[in-house]
């Protein structure tokens, strides 16, 4: 590993299962580099300040809001997005959004099924308390997150 | 929203770190960047070289060595919060972790970004403060061990000089006669606080720490002194902050005024040291 | 009182009132939602702004020079160029408020911090941002105006020169005969200030566009978030000074508009500007700083010296008020807040003779415009105050005091005393289902209790109503001269060549699901399977789908744009069974849409399919005596009003009313001031619902709206005219964890003025927010009593009134005193 600062590296990243290499600046942010370096958009920009959780992806399996990351800090890490929950079929979480009007508008829905799909990953059966903390960092304007909660209750009930 | 030019460079160890932060001009160390890179995507700090630490993974242990807790700097919220270490030795960390922001940010953040950070609201200063803990902070020519009091020295500023890192933060561990507590108001649930105290009681010697009123958390001697050695209840905890207000010269913004804060914070006390002491005696 | 002729519905029972499944949910789900900022051009520039750092200042020289010289930087615009190349957008207002100047980016002053003063474009958005830090801008200072009541001192700041001062419109608004009321009245209560706070719902997504320019054709495509693309090209157009449809505009997925998404228009101009200038497309993102610092402030408005008649049986009989509106430093939708308010003048209840003076001035703040429950919220949260201190100071019950004043079903539709005609409704019903989903029987048993655990409890009601599809003709009312009226949405749904339903739409969802409920419409009528029917997403210009009002705001979707989807839909039914009359050589009576198919009613063998019918006027169409029918309907759906009359400033301003009652349980820590909402219900009535999953989702999004307005939301200047919330650290929106559990019920009164019996609802009218107010109110009798007077009360507010409830308790006064008034506990 390199001990020479620079303002340019190369980072190898996977995301999605897909293997990515690229020259960035040291300067960007992971969700940048995400959605205009990657063409993956599914991830969103809510706010300048870390503060809304629309941007959170996997990183290592883990929660995290990729405006709050640089791009550099990924190499050699591995990276889910929204675009990777899905295989062949929706997940039980993106088919329990739907059956329970937890999205509107859409926007916050990624970072919302990112933080839920984890928690559901580290624990099958959360309690509704447990869900509310777990999407704490995700703000939606739109429904109030009732229906959230109860679209991740549901998933977990039906365990 | 978008940075200024920066130099990144991710050292392998502690020593290659410490050589970097020395070695550059407007170096500054990356930990979980949850605070640090969302003020240069503000500009109101720009560095010019970010040191990631997050290879460094000798900052990432916890252990019980004697009668104290180690924690590495890098040891995320989330890793406190999980630690068996921690429960056993001293929860109130874990369960202050737990209600900083959210989880994302407690899966970035660190424990050594927070105090390092040393933003007035932040719950760390004033609780490590209260638990009597203590820093270690290594240079180019080896390590200082600074007491949490002295550890805090203004608004975004500790004793860690350039070139310097932050390594361990040292916690008496609790036992018998040991009880912790913090208490305040936030902004909204698990949001920023506007006023706290924190508060410790070690065998009936107490100490009490507030945040929010000053650049660094401030010893609230007078009722550390009303405490000690006495019965404590409702009625003795509110006899000793009387009047501490008064001694506050708290800021004023668009969440509270200077005397909201006053009274808040004798308040927060009062609830930290009830907490504390129903621990104590459990 | 006129008589209207309730309109039949002609839907068969299907999937309208059904809550089927959202046709918008897999593409989001998926991430695979197109929001403006998802799509790229080759060769784009990004464009960002350089922005005020002063609230009021000359602008004495501009110099780009620097900026253009960083490598990967495409060019620049200032307000000089803006100044040649456009003429100032045209002003809603009548003098002197007619007389702002306003333009794409600052000219010669800057009136707020965060205004526009030049645009940077280069190859990156870091370039872009690093680019705009180069540009020297020379500021002259001017002193600085702040509070909207100083606004019209002798020395106040003066923003907009042309307009000779601050005050951008003015009139008396009065009906009935308010001095013989509070003549003839037992009580005057009086209230010397009533305030109503600044903030929006900042929408998740920023505002922005990705705009081109054709140079053969000379038009622009504007692929944008706008939500009221036909305001925004009556105001773009005459700027750049081209026609409307050289102004192609695109909208796909939208994250949340609730009205903050219309005032764009300046900076949509400075981005076309740019795209001709520097031969390539302009990419603009907003910040979310950006958007707190400058775009859609909510109106702020004083309610001062509050009289109200009330004579001894409770009935109120009159009100008389002083209403102050703080427009901030530009007029964008303003002063249309002038006369919107009037939709809901007497709010829910019977007030016979109300006198209301309005004032709007301007101040060295962001420009406001259209917010959720737009300038009726304001209105009713004052409504609802007055009723609560009413009840309060005359001891009364406030479930009582609303009841008997309530407009009653029997006064159904009711005409108001400036002749607005409410639709439908049962509000006592109403009150009464919220306050069991509350659980009201058990409130005193709860307060105890709470008491015990050392907290005040206190229940609160806010009643409102959400008035939908606006007359425009009521801007007329604030200024005669203006050629606006009426209201419109388009629609168009055909057959293509394989029988497959499209549909278009003139509007611009945000979440509101449109293209489940016009799908919902359109297969009831067409008797085809709801997942056989296609809507497309979105907006766009070139599909000819739209009109002058085409746009998705003010609660008016499941009135005007359902009714212009049901209209298309019937137009082509009627095709569709012409042309099945035409094959089978049988009256057009005897054919049946039903089961997919065109069918003789009585011999369902003979069948055609869509795909049959579709075919022939696309490519098989020899051999018919008569042209076949298209297959392909564009119907405009227009409301029925009137302009209102000028002189009285009478009529009818909007065609439904939808109504929400919520009712609050707080429980309040005297030490602290801090409070949790502990329990919510809320009720709504709009009428027939579409899609019954979908309206209460509305309805919760509503409550959380108001919910963050009450609690913790604010646009809190400090007296320099810094913005001290200008993101989410300071300004906090609720999250999960602040959230109390929820009830809601539903109540359907269908609208006897709309083709499907609904109601335009999606905005709510703030109920929360006078629930909130109120539930306070209540908390803090066992303190001192004192009268809530602001509608955002976050913690510090409640601390000053428990620990200050006489300053409070100053600002109401009862003449004469009533002997039937409870005298408050605590001290005073």
């Amino acid at each position: 590993m390199s001990v020479t600062p620079a303002t340019s590296l190369f980072v190898q990243v996977t995301v999605n299962g897909e293997r990515y290499e690229r020259e960035v600046p040291a300067r960007r942010l992971l969700v940048h580099f995400l959605r205009d370096d990657l063409d993956l958009t599914g991830t969103h920009i809510g706010c300048d300040t870390g503060s809304c959780g629309a941007c959170t992806v996997h990183l290592d399996g883990v929660p995290v809001k990729s405006c709050s990351v640089l791009a550099a800090q990924v190499d050699g890490a591995s990276i889910t997005t929204v675009e990777g929950l899905a295989g062949d079929e929706q997940t039980p979480l993106q088919r329990s959004f739907a059956e329970h009007h937890a999205l509107q508008c859409g926007y916050c829905t990624p970072g919302m099924l990112m933080s839920a799909t984890a928690l559901l990953e580290q624990n099958p059966t959360p309690t509704e308390d447990e869900v509310r903390v777990a999407l704490q960092g995700n703000i939606c304007r739109c429904t109030g997150y009732w229906n959230i909660i109860e679209a991740v209750l549901a998933v977990g009930q039906n365990r | 929203m978008l940075l200024r030019e920066v130099s990144y460079v991710r050292p392998g160890t502690v020593d290659e770190a410490v050589s970097l932060l020395a070695e550059h001009d407007g170096a500054r160390a990356l930990a979980g960047g949850q605070t640090l890179l969302n003020v240069m995507k503000q500009r109101t700090a720009s560095p010019d070289v970010l040191v990631d630490l997050g290879s460094l993974d000798e900052l990432r242990t916890i252990s019980v060595s004697g009668s104290s807790l180690e924690i590495g700097a890098m040891t995320t919220l989330t890793a406190l919060i999980g630690s068996s270490e921690v429960e056993v030795t001293r929860p109130i960390l874990a369960e202050v972790a737990a209600t900083v922001a959210d989880v994302q940010v407690r899966n970035r953040g660190t424990l050594g970004g927070n105090i390092c950070v040393n933003d007035p609201t932040n719950h760390f200063p004033p609780l490590l403060v209260a638990l009597d803990a203590a820093m270690t902070v290594a240079g180019v020519d080896g390590e200082r061990v600074v007491p949490a009091e002295e550890f805090f020295v203004g608004v975004f500023e500790t004793t860690v000089r350039e070139g310097e890192l932050l390594t361990r933060i040292t916690v008496p561990a609790g036992g018998k006669g040991t009880g912790d507590g913090m208490a305040g108001v936030t902004l909204g649930a698990h949001g920023t606080y506007v006023a706290n105290a924190a508060a410790s009681v070690v065998d009936g010697t107490w100490r009490v720490a507030l945040g929010c009123v000053a650049a660094v958390p401030v010893r609230a001697s007078a009722v550390e002194e009303a405490l000690s050695g006495g019965s404590v209840d409702e009625a003795s905890a509110r006899s000793a902050v009387a009047g501490v207000g008064a001694t506050l010269d708290p800021p004023s913004d668009v969440h509270a005024s200077a005397d909201y804060r006053r009274s808040l914070a004798e308040t927060s006390i009062v609830r930290a040291v009830l907490q504390a002491h129903e621990r104590a005696r459990g | 009182m006129t008589t209207v002729e309730a309109q039949e519905t002609t839907l068969q029972k299907g999937f309208v009132g059904q809550s089927v499944p959202r046709k918008e949910d897999r593409r989001l789900v998926e991430g695979q939602g197109v929001f403006f900022d998802d799509v790229k051009r080759h060769g784009m520039g990004y464009l960002h702004f350089v922005r005020s750092p002063y609230p009021h200042a000359r602008i004495l020289s501009i110099d780009v020079s620097a900026a253009l010289e960083l490598p990967g930087v495409y060019g620049t615009l200032t307000g000089d160029e803006v100044a040649i190349l456009t003429d100032p957008f045209f002003q809603i207002a009548a003098e002197p408020g007619g007389s702002i100047k306003d333009y794409a980016l600052a000219v010669g002053k800057v009136r707020y911090v965060g205004e526009p003063v030049a645009a940077v474009v280069a190859e990156s958005r870091e370039l872009a941002r690093d680019a705009a830090e180069l540009v020297m801008v020379d500021y002259e200072p001017l002193d600085v105006l702040v509070d909207a009541r100083k606004a019209l001192e002798p020395d106040a700041p003066v923003l907009h020169e042309e307009c000779g001062g601050n005050m951008t419109y003015e009139g008396r608004w009065e009906w009935g005969d308010v001095d013989a009321a509070f003549d003839a009245a037992d009580h005057v209560v009086k209230i010397s200030e009533l305030h109503f706070d600044r903030f929006n719902s900042t929408p998740l997504e920023l505002d922005g566009a990705l705009v081109e320019y054709n140079r053969g054709t000379t038009q622009w495509t504007i692929t944008t978030n706008n939500q009221f693309p036909g305001f925004a090209v009556i105001m773009m157009a005459p700027a750049m000074r081209v026609g409307t449809d050289k102004l192609r505009m695109v909208t796909q997925d939208i994250g949340g508009g609730f009205g903050n998404k219309i005032t764009s228009h300046p900076q949509l101009v400075a981005c076309c500007l740019l795209a001709r200038k520097l031969n390539r497309p302009i990419q603009w993102t907003e910040w979310r700083t950006d958007f707190h610092q400058s775009m859609s402030h909510g109106n702020e408005r004083w309610f001062l010296d509050t009289e109200v008649a009330v004579t001894a049986d409770g009935t109120m009989t009159a009100f008389r008020t002083k209403a102050l509106d703080d427009a901030g430093a530009y007029l964008r939708y303003e002063p249309l807040g002038g006369v919107i308010w009037a939709q809901v003048a007497p709010g829910m209840y019977g007030w016979r003779n109300i006198r209301l003076d309005f004032t709007q001035v301007l101040t060295n703040k962001a420009p406001c415009s259209p917010n959720r429950g737009y300038s009726r919220m304001q209105h009713l949260w004052f409504t609802e105050r007055i009723v609560d201190i009413v009840a309060q100071e005359l001891g009364f019950d406030r479930v009582e005091l609303r009841k008997k004043n309530f407009v009653q079903p029997d006064q159904m539709p009711y005409e108001t005393p400036n002749g607005c005609v409410y639709d439908s409704g049962d509000y006592p019903a109403s009150l009464d289902l919220v306050l069991e989903l509350i659980g009201y029987e058990t409130i005193e048993q709860r307060r105890e209790e709470a008491a015990a655990r050392g907290k005040l409890l206190g229940l609160g009601i806010g009643s409102t109503l959400d008035s939908g599809t606006n007359n425009f003709g009521q801007s007329q009312l604030i200024n005669p001269e203006l050629q606006f009226s009426g209201n419109n949405e388009v629609a168009t749904v055909k057959l293509d060549i394989f029988g497959e339903v499209v549909v278009t739409l003139g509007t611009t969802p945000q979440g509101q699901s449109h293209e489940t409920t016009a799908a919902q419409v359109v297969a009831d009528v067409l008797g085809c399977d709801v997942d056989l029917v296609h809507v497309r997403a979105g907006h766009d210009s070139y599909w000819n789908s739209h009109a002058g009002f085409s746009g998705t705001y003010a609660s008016q979707f499941a009135v005007t744009g359902l009714g212009a989807v049901k209209g298309a839909a019937e137009m082509l039914a009627e095709q569709m069974k012409t042309l099945a009359s035409m094959v089978f050589q049988c009256p057009v009576e005897a054919i049946e849409l039903a089961d997919g198919f065109a069918r003789l009613a009585d011999n369902h063998e003979a069948a055609l399919p869509f795909m049959a019918l579709g075919a022939i006027p696309n490519a098989n169409n020899a051999g018919f005596p008569i042209d076949p029918p298209p297959m392909n309907a564009r119907f405009v759906y227009r409301p029925p009003f009137d302009v209102p009359d000028k002189e009285r400033k009478f009529g009818k301003l909007t065609l439904t009313y939808a109504m929400q009652i919520h009712a609050c349980v707080v429980e309040v820590d005297p030490e602290t001031g801090v409070y949790e909402l502990v329990d919510y219900a809320a009720v709504d009535d709009c009428g027939v619902r579409v899609n019954p999953k979908i309206v209460e989702g509305q309805v919760m999004g509503a409550t959380a709206h108001a919910i963050g307005a009450a609690m913790f939301e604010s646009f809190t200047y400090d007296e320099d005219g810094n913005l001290l919330t200008p993101n989410f650290y300071d300004y906090h929106v609720p999250h999960t964890l602040d959230m109390p559990p929820l009830k809601t019920g539903a109540v359907e009164s269908p609208s006897p003025f709309t083709s499907l019996g609904t109601k335009g609802m999606g905005e709510g009218g703030g109920g929360g927010i006078h629930a909130i107010s109120a539930a306070l109110q209540d908390a803090l009798r066992a303190a001192g009593a004192p009268i809530v007077t602001d509608s955002h009360n976050p913690y510090h507010r409640v601390f000053e009134l428990l620990r200050h409830p006489e300053r409070a308790r100053a600002k109401v006064e009862v003449t004469p005193p009533s002997l039937q008034a409870g005298r408050p506990s605590g001290g005073e």
